[in-house]
């Protein structure tokens, strides 16, 4: 690996990593939003990225899924139903690795702030609900940095379980882990899904160095620590646009 | 849709939903969906499977295919149910992994991985089916030249590694070793222009496309060597005779499933092969 700040590393041996701060090959910042859906990541996230934007820093935003790369493959696999855990997994770390090295990592190398909308860690919780170990998923991914900050924004299950349903005519057989065979009810099996998630996330609080959010604090509120958080941890005067 | 609603006006999540078993079948949103019997991980207990997985690697113009054929044929022929492998031949995303090599836009940890999505889809969906009906298979290469290849450009062996520990290791493994110089007289033969791709010209070793492909197969040898070494491939010298090298495969495979009469001509169809 050329980089020694890695995502398995730092789980595999976090005392080392406290020792031992890894050298950066950047200079940019990456900060993260994790959490299941309905969590209220993605409208805080927002909000921070216009706080930068306005302050004038070097800002962009970047989220899960969207290279147009391997579109067409995980749309067939989606809609045929043609994908298994494993699978279901690595066109996603295909989707991940051509954006994070055709994007993500050139803008942190270019010394931008870069903010992602879930990062590997959606995929640590997600696919390891459906069964894919740990240990592989960590290796998976580990050619991408640790973030400087992750925020995981935690909401009961029944609340972010409420705010998806209610704005959605329906869930997809994926989203809704229907592969699972947890339930042949939708509804339920979304639910039941997402339970597995999140405790796939709150299991990574400690060796992910999360910053946890209540999701089921007052927007604003939330926002108000989200940028005490990132003031403190990164030097946002370095990413000043000139 | 019906939804079930508590009295406070949230989905009811608590609420059980009780299955009819036997079906084979579950409902979406009104339509039914075979139930997947493969959800979970790829096996690799051995007593679910009772075929047989053999695999041939080699370097482009190693003869695999053709020796795959004939073995093929020769398999049949002793009355063994045959299924063949190679890469880039899933249903899910092979034709993807061609329009990205076409379009030479993909970036090295981009196209390992997709190739390991195609691997793992036909592990899944047709490798392990057809060996816990029973079946040969007959791999035209393995998750071991995915290896290769990828280490070659720079990824790392226990990334990989890491990756295919997944998979269902093969029964029997040959490697078809032939120097680079007599791999590029029969690729010549089969295709009277080198590729991009076998050439390794994303790797920009020289511009001179006959170099390249020397330097770039040249490497991948190396891998092999190494892997065979570590994962106790069955070595053989691919540079000889076609018959001679499938005479020796076969008194391999023979040994291995047990078929007594090694003895072989290949049929009309096959007949041009035989060298």
């Amino acid at each position: 690996m050329a980089t020694s700040s890695t995502a398995l590393e730092s789980a595999a041996r976090p005392e080392e990593k406290r020792a031992k701060p890894p050298a950066r090959p950047y200079s940019g910042a990456l900060v993260v939003v994790e959490g299941i859906d309905g969590s209220g990541k993605s409208t805080q996230l927002h909000l921070l990225k216009r706080w930068l934007e306005v302050g004038g820093y070097r800002t962009y935003f970047t989220e899960w899924n969207s290279s147009p790369l391997v579109k067409s493959a995980t749309r067939r696999g989606k809609r045929r139903r043609l994908l298994t855990p494993v699978t279901f997994s690595l066109i996603h770390a295909a989707d991940f690795a051509d954006r994070y090295e055709r994007q993500i990592l050139p803008l942190l190398r270019s010394g931008h702030l870069v903010l992602a909308d879930r990062y590997i860690y959606t995929a640590f919780a997600r696919d390891g609900a459906r069964g894919c170990p740990i240990e592989w998923l960590r290796n998976l991914y580990r050619f991408a940095v640790v973030p400087d900050v992750t925020f995981y924004f935690r909401a009961p299950l029944e609340i972010a379980i409420h705010r998806i349903l209610s704005g959605r005519p329906r869930i997809k057989y994926y989203e809704a882990g229907m592969d699972l065979g947890l339930s042949l009810d939708p509804i339920q099996s979304f639910a039941k899904f997402q339970g597995l998630t999140l405790a796939r996330y709150d299991e990574m609080v400690p060796t992910d160095n999360f910053v946890l959010m209540d999701g089921t604090l007052p927007v604003h509120q939330l926002q108000q620590k989200m940028r005490d958080v990132v003031a403190e941890q990164i030097e946002l005067k370095r990413y000043k646009n000139l | 849709m019906t939804e079930p609603v508590k009295s406070d006006g949230n989905p009811d999540v608590t609420r059980e939903f009780v299955t009819t078993p036997g079906s084979g079948m579950q409902t979406w949103l009104g339509e039914s969906v075979p139930l997947r019997p493969s959800a979970g991980l790829p096996t690799k207990n051995r007593s679910e499977l009772s075929g047989h997985l053999i695999v041939l690697e080699g370097t482009d113009g190693s003869g695999r295919s053709t020796q795959i054929a004939l073995l093929t044929e020769w398999l049949e022929s002793q009355g063994f149910a045959v299924q063949t492998m190679g890469l880039r031949r899933s249903f899910l995303i092979a034709k993807d992994i061609d329009s990205l090599l076409a379009r030479n836009s993909v970036t090295r940890y981009t196209l390992a991985l997709m190739y390991a999505t195609d691997f793992f889809d036909q592990l899944e969906n047709r490798i392990l089916p057809a060996l816990r009906s029973g079946m040969i298979v007959l791999a035209d290469r393995y998750y071991y030249t995915l290896i290769a290849r990828a280490v070659v450009r720079g990824l790392d062996h226990e990334y990989l590694h890491r990756i295919y520990e997944l998979a269902l290791p093969p029964d029997l493994t040959f490697f078809l070793n032939v120097r680079p110089q007599v791999a590029f007289e029969r690729e010549f033969q089969k295709s009277p222009a080198i590729s991009f791709w076998e050439a390794g010209r994303d790797l920009h070793l020289s511009d001179d496309l006959y170099d390249s492909f020397i330097s770039y197969q040249t490497m991948l040898r190396k891998e092999f060597v190494s892997l065979a070494k570590h994962h106790g491939f069955a070595a053989l010298n691919g540079e000889n005779p076609i018959r001679t090298v499938n005479a020796d495969l076969r008194k391999r495979i023979a040994s291995y499933l047990g078929i007594r009469n090694i003895r072989y001509r290949p049929s009309h169809a096959l007949v041009h092969l035989w060298q």
